[in-house]
């Protein structure tokens, strides 16, 4: 028998899914993921329980105050991958994907350690804008289809193939006057806002939260779904982080064997399908 | 040789040189490159050609000397504004991007997803039916013609061509000449081109220059050149 609550967490997986897309189809191999999404569920929580005016003891937390967190969220989120993204982009390959491995360590470590944002504890009854999880349901799902939407969109736009250029060569994108490094930092400034609005949602759905939520684990988990489900369309992503989400569940009557299972896919994926389960139609 | 400073000269090179570490690849290069002109580049395996390529365009900096461009200095440009103010090139090994559609590459440089513009620089190369295919996808030879035409999108004023026939047969180079010439007159553009086919600029270049060494050894029309003792002893060898 399979939950609803499952549905809910595919959906948030091919969200951040499509949040590691982002930098990588511009050839950034950036782990912040994690980081920015965990940056959004804080600030949903911090805002629902200790706003009052924003509703968080009526009986079911206002709608508007629930876009209004998202739109702090992305603002900050936003704001901190500029200023991040900035030196960190100048960084290339594997050094990248390590200084946001820091990154989120970091963030885990200021969460973990001030009382202000819930330390160890985290923080808790974050008020529920829906009534169950058919809400959020609906609410992830239309999260999901903007999102998807935008990035079918970019991906026809002068932007979306700058960063697909990138990705191929960018000595030559630069060459033929892409300017790599705006073109870099607003992929990684796109992600930071589709992981931030994912935290958003998930901070109420989860009713509680804590610096957990933002570890290596995730980090690996977030890209393993890129990594099966492919880089060079949005729909690899989404198809990943729907699948591999899934697959532990499904998996559950065969016992701990469902833990060698799902790694054999991360492991054998790349080797048999190095371009993702999607292919870009080119090839 | 050094030319006098007049308005039709698009790039002035001033006593250019790079080194890398000991090895001298470019020793007080000059050179000027007047509007509207074929001028080719010709030399030995190792000269510096396309270290002058690649200071031009922003990817190595000079250790000497000065570039101006229509007057104003290149200096600390970065590629991407260098390219902008309109000099493209291509690349002696392809450098496209290799999972992008042909009509992609020419958009990205483009900097627009106008579909009809891109397909018209696709027709000039004869590129029109291949508009959606990789340009991994794409034989060798033609893989150099989309190359041209990508550079061409960023609507280049002076277009930097690094061994723009190599790989091609014979038929393929003779339309490469038609085509450059083409371009030229009606693009309204001046070329820069390596090559090492010497019959094949003889024809198609309004001047050479040969580089030696990391010098310029001779700078002329294609019949003065063919005729200097030095440029012959580069290529063939002294007589003692």
């Amino acid at each position: 028998m399979i939950d609803i609550s499952l549905f809910v967490l595919m959906l948030l997986g091919a969200l951040l899914a499509l949040a590691v897309y982002l930098p990588l189809r511009a050839g950034q191999l950036s782990l912040a993921t994690p980081g920015f999404y965990t940056i959004g569920g804080t600030v949903a929580a911090l805002l629902s329980t200790q706003l009052p005016g924003l509703g968080g003891s009526d009986a079911v937390y206002p709608l508007t105050s629930l876009l209004l967190e998202m739109i702090v969220a992305i603002a900050v989120a936003g704001l901190l991958a500029f200023l991040i993204g900035k030196p960190v982009l100048k960084l290339r390959g594997i050094y990248l994907a390590i200084a946001t491995i820091a990154l989120v360590e970091i963030l885990r470590v200021v969460l973990l350690s001030s009382p202000w944002f819930g330390a160890a504890v985290g923080i808790f009854a974050i008020p529920q804008p829906f009534e169950g999880p058919e809400g959020y349901l609906i609410a992830y799902g239309l999260l999901l289809a903007i999102v998807a939407w935008a990035c079918a969109r970019l991906e026809r736009q002068p932007l979306g193939m700058a960063m697909a250029a990138i990705r191929d060569d960018e000595l030559a994108a630069r060459c033929m006057g892409v300017s790599t490094d705006q073109v870099k930092l607003i992929a990684f400034v796109l992600s930071a806002i589709v992981a931030a609005a994912a935290g958003v949602l998930a901070a109420h759905y989860f009713n509680s939260w804590n610096a957990r939520q933002a570890n290596f684990d995730a980090s690996i988990t977030t890209l393993a779904f890129v990594v099966l489900g492919g880089s060079r369309t949005w729909l690899g992503p989404v198809i990943g982080g729907l699948v591999l989400t899934a697959l532990p569940e499904l998996l559950r009557p065969i016992g701990d064997l469902r833990l060698i299972v799902f790694g054999l896919v991360i492991l054998l994926g790349p080797i048999f399908i190095p371009q993702g389960l999607i292919k870009s139609k080119q090839s | 040789m050094s030319a006098p400073t007049s308005t039709n000269n698009l790039l002035e090179i001033e006593q250019l040189s790079v080194c890398f570490g000991g090895l001298q690849a470019l020793d007080r290069v000059n050179l000027s490159i007047n509007e509207g002109e074929i001028l080719g580049l010709i030399g030995p395996n190792g000269a510096g050609k396309t270290t002058l390529f690649n200071v031009i365009t922003g990817l190595t900096a000079p250790s000497h000397g000065k570039l101006r461009w229509q007057g104003n200095s290149l200096a600390g440009k970065k590629p991407e504004q260098i390219c902008r103010l309109g000099l493209a090139r291509t690349f002696q090994n392809l450098r496209l991007f290799r999972e992008l559609s042909c009509i992609n590459n020419l958009q990205v440089a483009m900097g627009s997803n106008n579909r009809r513009a891109a397909l018209e620089l696709l027709a000039l190369v004869q590129l029109q039916e291949k508009a959606d295919a990789a340009a991994a996808s794409l034989a060798y030879g033609d893989q150099r013609k989309l190359e041209f035409a990508r550079a061409l999108a960023t609507k280049p004023k002076l277009l930097l061509l690094d061994e723009a026939a190599a790989g091609m047969n014979p038929i393929e180079k003779q339309d490469l000449q038609a085509l450059v010439q083409r371009v030229r007159c009606q693009f309204k553009i001046t070329i820069l081109i390596i090559e090492h086919h010497v019959p094949l600029m003889m024809q198609l270049c309004d001047r050479l220059a040969v580089l030696n060494f990391g010098r310029c050894i001779a700078l002329g029309s294609p019949e003065q050149v063919r005729r200097d003792p030095l440029v012959i002893e580069a290529y063939l060898g002294s007589q003692r």
